[in-house]
């Protein structure tokens, strides 16, 4: 149970004192978080802290009003709740804005999801700031070319309370440690190339204590001597941990408000295969000790299994209950909790190596319009000749149009980080257009 | 930490901050948001090192139980007393003069809420009103106060009020079975004088003609070419290619790829160019930054000369100079680092003709959505939203959604022509760094630089 849980309670006893009936969500927040950085061996920066803050979302004849305060003193939060109540009081109705049907509600019952470190905020910082200075130490002095490392520790306790007027009462948590390593190093013509790792876990004994900061310099010592490569129709091999990224507008795209405003570029293709037959990837929030488990959503709704995308057809929105009212759809859930890409062993072929690709490692910004799906992305990376590194590069875009490129999916590899909320492998596209020198 | 309490240096931020907003959607106003922040941050520096603890409860003994658990050191009188207004908050500091509160009657109160929900379907009607093919109209207020009071143990202490207003407005428009959607915005210190008929008039007229626009605007091959950036919003050129870069936290830790640089020619003598806290209501002005230092204006660049970072007061006791008035928190859960206030290029001799005149074949880049920078590499990228091509001195074809990509100090040297019309762009723009979000402008003569790579 959340600390300080009589606060909810007392909020919702002044709702109820109010001059009219009114449904409501609150939600009281706890977060315990510890964030330590060392820098060339001394500890620069170190962050503990615990807050509590409730939020509060009031549904009156059709009038939605969403209100957070961390000024939890009874006199406080009473004022707050009553001047809420007048803003919400001046809004225009909109029948769509209401609360959950019950029956779609969480009714308790589920796993035990084994993703909170009870003992998280009661180990040391002293013990935190050893496990930096061992991972720091793998690398130190190893190579006369580093500038500076920056060895980042950062774990976060999360505990909710919810209480929702028309039946839901129930509490979650969650948490999670990471342990980052970033490198800087001289390059060529007096550029700093600047690279990093990390790893996440649910419990902090889990972390490992090796190998976060050689794989950090690695990467780093990778990128001396990047330059962008001849502009040009080339393979794309999308490294694991930056593909997520290439997925994000399509996922945006299924979102209930996007498709209302009709600035969707998936608008009316439910069903329909828009990506390539590679593609098939799940919501999976039911698996206990993984980043992203949850019983239910902000909503209260329970979770469930859901397909996203089965051999590259579209096979969801994302649609909340005010969207579904305005839409005319059932509603789903209002997001996602954990992705997974999963291969499709029977269509995926061997990577081919010939010729000339570009393993992409990171995306350097570029934006996609949410209407047309058309969008240009900075990149770095590495120039492959049959499968062999020959050139860092950087400096490069990517363009076109986000569902084409998705079309042209030729291979799905099983690389994707289990610890990851997102997981989704390293994927290879064919004929994209890249502008460099 | 060591017991030696010279050297430490400590201090406390306390804020209350209400965000209140409104949403129309749909022709109605029926979404409503407001937002209470309440709390300080203590934090003790020795050397490079910085202990942060917050909290949310101001009492006496909560302040007392955070400032142990960084080894605070003594913050001697006089010094503002930390009540703050309406909140009944007790100093740990105990016997200090009140100080003055400086601002807050002269800021007038925001605009009520009935007010702020006719606005917002003013907005709605203009809209309709200037081009039948309109087909959704989403609008966005939000008003913002924050109250800081702050002490240090150097004596240093400031009451400050900060007000902010933003209004946002995208358009979704109909033609011929194809939808676009644009975007304007604004955002000022302001208070209920922010709002006015011609404030709408004028956003409501950008995001329509940016919508009007793409239904004819189109991508091109990509490559490297010359880019002409329009006055205004392209000022984010300067932000992602060399302000990042000059941060100074980036500069002591020799990560950026200006290190070393002080004092030394990096582009064209006709080039200067500042970080200004004092523009009056800019989203950047700052009468005092977040650790006590009052606000200035810092000349970056001088006549092609590196002339200053921007500092905090770590990077600036770190290289023994005074602190630029750069250190900024998102809000009391933070640690200031350095941050960018309104960051702008001196204006030039040239005229926005003569520049466009000069490029055989190249970009006009209009308006931008996003950027970012590397800042060990020193490539920086932006957005351009919309544009045009540049074919034999003119402009021809309407571009756009195009990554613009290039090396800060590379960029910066190739800049050769600078126009007189330097404006300043007043879109409700945050920057993040470290997670932390700080409400910036930038701004930028028309200019030309002689190769980027377009995609």
């Amino acid at each position: 149970m959340v600390n300080g849980q009589s606060i909810i309670y007392r909020a919702e006893q002044v709702i109820r004192k109010l001059p009219a009936k009114l449904d409501y969500k609150l939600v009281l927040l706890e977060n315990h978080e510890d964030n330590i950085i060392l820098r060339d061996g001394k500890v620069e920066k170190m962050l503990r802290a615990t807050s509590l803050s409730l939020a509060i979302n009031l549904y009156l004849d059709g009038r939605d009003g969403f209100f957070y305060t961390n000024d939890l003193r009874p006199d406080s939060v009473s004022s707050f709740i009553k001047t809420a109540f007048e803003t919400t009081r001046l809004l225009e109705p909109d029948e769509s804005r209401t609360l959950a049907d019950p029956a779609r509600y969480y009714k308790g019952g589920g796993p035990d999801l084994r993703n909170f470190d009870a003992s998280l905020s009661e180990i040391s910082p002293e013990e935190k700031i050893q496990l930096l200075r061992e991972t720091a130490a793998e690398v130190d002095g190893s190579d006369k070319r580093i500038i500076s490392m920056q060895t980042r520790y950062t774990d976060r306790q999360h505990q909710a309370h919810y209480l929702i007027s028309n039946g839901f009462d129930q509490s979650e948590q969650s948490s999670y440690c990471t342990l980052t390593s970033i490198i800087t190093v001289e390059g060529e013509g007096g550029q700093h190339p600047m690279d990093g790792w990390g790893e996440s876990r649910l419990f902090f004994r889990q972390m490992p204590r090796t190998g976060i900061a050689p794989v950090a310099l690695s990467r780093t010592l990778r990128k001396i001597g990047q330059r962008p490569a001849p502009s040009g129709r080339y393979r794309m091999i999308l490294e694991s941990p930056c593909a997520g990224n290439f997925l994000q507008p399509i996922l945006s795209a299924m979102n209930g408000q996007a498709l209302q405003q009709r600035t969707s570029f998936l608008w009316g293709k439910l069903g329909e295969q828009v990506v390539s037959p590679l593609v098939n990837i799940v919501d999976d929030p039911l698996q206990p000790g993984t980043r992203g488990a949850s019983l239910f959503d902000y909503d209260g709704v329970a979770t469930k299994r859901r397909e996203l995308f089965t051999d590259g057809r579209l096979m969801t929105y994302f649609i909340d209950t005010p969207m579904s009212r305005k839409l005319g759809m059932a509603p789903t859930t209002q997001g996602i909790h954990r992705l997974i890409m999963e291969a499709a062993p029977l269509l995926t072929r061997e990577r081919s190596g010939e010729g000339l690709a570009i393993l992409v490692t990171d995306f350097n910004g570029g934006n996609c319009d949410p209407a047309t799906g058309n969008f240009s992305y900075g990149i770095e990376g590495f120039l492959l000749e049959d499968g062999i590194i020959v050139q860092p590069v950087s400096g490069m875009n990517i363009t076109g149009n986000i569902l084409d490129v998705w079309k042209r999916l030729s291979h799905v590899d099983n690389d994707a980080d289990p610890w990851e909320t997102e997981l989704i492998p390293t994927l290879t596209f064919e004929d994209v257009a890249f502008s460099g020198c | 930490m060591t017991s030696n309490r010279k050297d430490v240096y400590s201090d406390i931020f306390a804020e209350n901050t209400d965000i209140s907003s409104m949403v129309l959607q749909d022709g109605k106003v029926s979404q409503a948001q407001q937002v209470c922040l309440h709390g300080a941050g203590i934090r003790t520096v020795q050397g490079t090192e910085t202990r942060y603890a917050y909290t949310m409860d101001l009492s006496e003994e909560e302040l007392r139980k955070a400032a142990k658990s960084v080894g605070t050191a003594p913050i001697p009188g006089p010094s503002p007393n930390l009540s703050l207004v309406g909140k009944g908050v007790d100093s740990i500091f105990p016997e200090k003069e009140t100080s003055p509160l400086p601002c807050r009657e002269r800021l007038g109160e925001g605009l009520g809420a009935l007010a702020v929900r006719q606005f917002l379907l003013d907005v709605e009607a203009k809209a309709r009103a200037l081009d039948p093919s309109v087909i959704k109209v989403k609008a966005y207020v939000s008003q913002r106060m924050q109250e800081v009071q702050f002490a240090a143990s150097d004596g240093t202490s400031f009451h400050d009020f900060r007000p902010r207003s933003s209004l946002s407005v995208s358009i979704v428009m109909e033609r011929g079975g194809k939808t676009q959607m644009g975007f304007a915005s604004r955002m000022l210190q302001m208070g209920g004088e922010f709002f006015s008929d011609a404030l709408i008039e004028e956003v409501v007229s950008e995001a329509i003609r940016r919508t009007d626009f793409l239904f004819s605007a189109s991508q091109i091959e990509g490559g490297e070419m010359p880019v002409v950036m329009a006055a205004g919003s392209s000022g984010i050129l300067l932000h992602e290619a060399i302000g990042h870069a000059f941060e100074a936290d980036f500069i002591r830790t020799g990560d950026s790829i200006f290190t070393g640089q002080l004092g030394k020619q990096i582009c064209h003598p006709s080039i200067s160019i500042v970080d200004d806290g004092t523009l009056p209501g800019d989203a950047g002005m700052l009468r005092y930054d977040d650790e006590g230092i009052p606000g200035q204006k810092t000349v970056l660049v001088h006549e092609g000369k590196l002339n200053s970072f921007l500092h905090d007061r770590i990077s600036a006791r770190h290289f023994g100079v005074k602190p630029t008035g750069n250190g900024r928190r998102e809000s009391f859960r933070c640690p200031p680092i350095p941050r960018m206030r309104s960051t702008y290029m001196l204006p030039g001799q040239a005229t926005e003709e003569d520049i466009i005149r000069s490029v055989k074949r190249g970009i006009y880049a209009q308006s931008f959505t996003n950027g970012q920078v590397q800042i060990g590499a020193g490539d920086f990228t932006f957005f351009m939203k919309t544009g045009y091509l540049i074919e034999d001195g003119r402009l021809t074809r309407p571009l756009r959604d195009l990554n613009i990509i290039g090396n800060g100090p590379e960029a910066l040297r190739r800049i050769s022509m600078v126009a007189g019309n330097l404006r300043i762009d007043h879109s409700a723009s945050m920057c993040g760094k470290e997670g932390q979000k700080a409400a910036v402008s930038q701004g930028l003569p028309t200019v030309l630089i002689d190769k980027l790579i377009v995609g």
